[in-house]
């Protein structure tokens, strides 16, 4: 049967972005450029000594082959919840004052923000550890999806775990496996 | 995302990535109930090739709880999937 995806596909993605928040938490997907000031402000504590601001941009190539867009989509309530529960359990782990974890949805350009995490702690090596665990667990288990599109107009969903393959869209699934693996940063 | 309200005797299901191409879909309304462990079977049925090409790699929700369907003794394959129930297909993710 025939799996080509459209070139007009067009995944639905929120008008506004979706955001949980609490005193020590924000945790949104949203469809505007991120905002990677807003996340640190919103860390920024007298209590903490130290804040780690981790940017994650799209590249524009993956193993050589120049990448023209990207698309991330979500299963929205299911993410913002995972995000959630990624954020709370590194708070309690490494003692954090605040952590924050944005993701872009929809189109992203090259070279922009996809990913922002900022972590606050009363010092430093917390703040590293935790900014890092949180980008990791994020990838791991984020119900979130990049379709990426190749110079030519192919494109593949990829997948972070690994050893699974992506799957290139404009061939069908039997047809065509991507090289798997990371993905951005 | 919202799949709207399933009519009488039916629930939701969601597709996404791989799952929503190989459907043509993001989602649909699917008869209901099914016992979850026959799921795919009912999908492949429906989408020939979609259990090995994609469903093999995919975790299953069900109103936003995964459930656990890998094996024929798995935890979960006796639960039903009732009337009005959000199903997703979750593919491997790529966040980041």
């Amino acid at each position: 049967m025939a799996t080509t995806e459209p070139s007009a596909y067009t995944p639905d993605i929120p008008s506004d972005p979706i955001t949980r928040t609490t005193s020590t938490i924000h945790v949104s997907l949203t469809p505007h450029p991120l905002d990677s000031l807003s996340a640190t402000r919103f860390v920024r504590s007298p209590s903490a000594g130290a804040t780690v601001l981790f940017i994650g941009t799209t590249r524009d190539t993956f193993n050589g082959l120049p990448v023209s867009s990207l698309t991330y989509t979500s299963y929205t309530p299911l993410a913002l919840s995972t995000l959630y529960s990624i954020a709370s359990a590194l708070l309690a782990k490494h003692a954090l004052t605040k952590i924050a974890i944005v993701h872009k949805l929809g189109e992203c350009p090259i070279g922009e923000e996809s990913i922002v995490i900022a972590v606050s702690a009363p010092h430093r090596q917390a703040a590293w550890r935790a900014g890092e665990e949180a980008l990791e667990e994020t990838k791991k288990r984020a119900e979130i999806w990049k379709l990426e599109r190749f110079e030519g107009g192919e494109g593949v969903w990829r997948a972070n775990r690994d050893g699974v393959m992506g799957v290139k869209v404009e061939e069908g699934l039997g047809k065509g496996k991507g090289a798997g693996g990371e993905a951005t940063e | 995302m919202t799949p709207g309200k399933s009519p009488a005797g039916h629930f939701s299901i969601l597709y996404f990535a791989a799952a929503s191409t190989f459907t043509a879909k993001s989602t649909e309304h699917l008869l209901a109930p099914v016992q979850a462990g026959k799921l795919f079977d009912r999908l492949e049925q429906k989408y020939p090739g979609i259990k090995d090409k994609v469903l093999s790699s995919c975790a299953v929700t069900v109103n936003l709880e995964y459930i656990d369907l890998d094996g024929d003794d798995a935890p979960n394959v006796d639960l039903v999937i009732k009337e009005g129930d959000e199903v997703a297909i979750i593919p491997p993710v790529s966040s980041g």
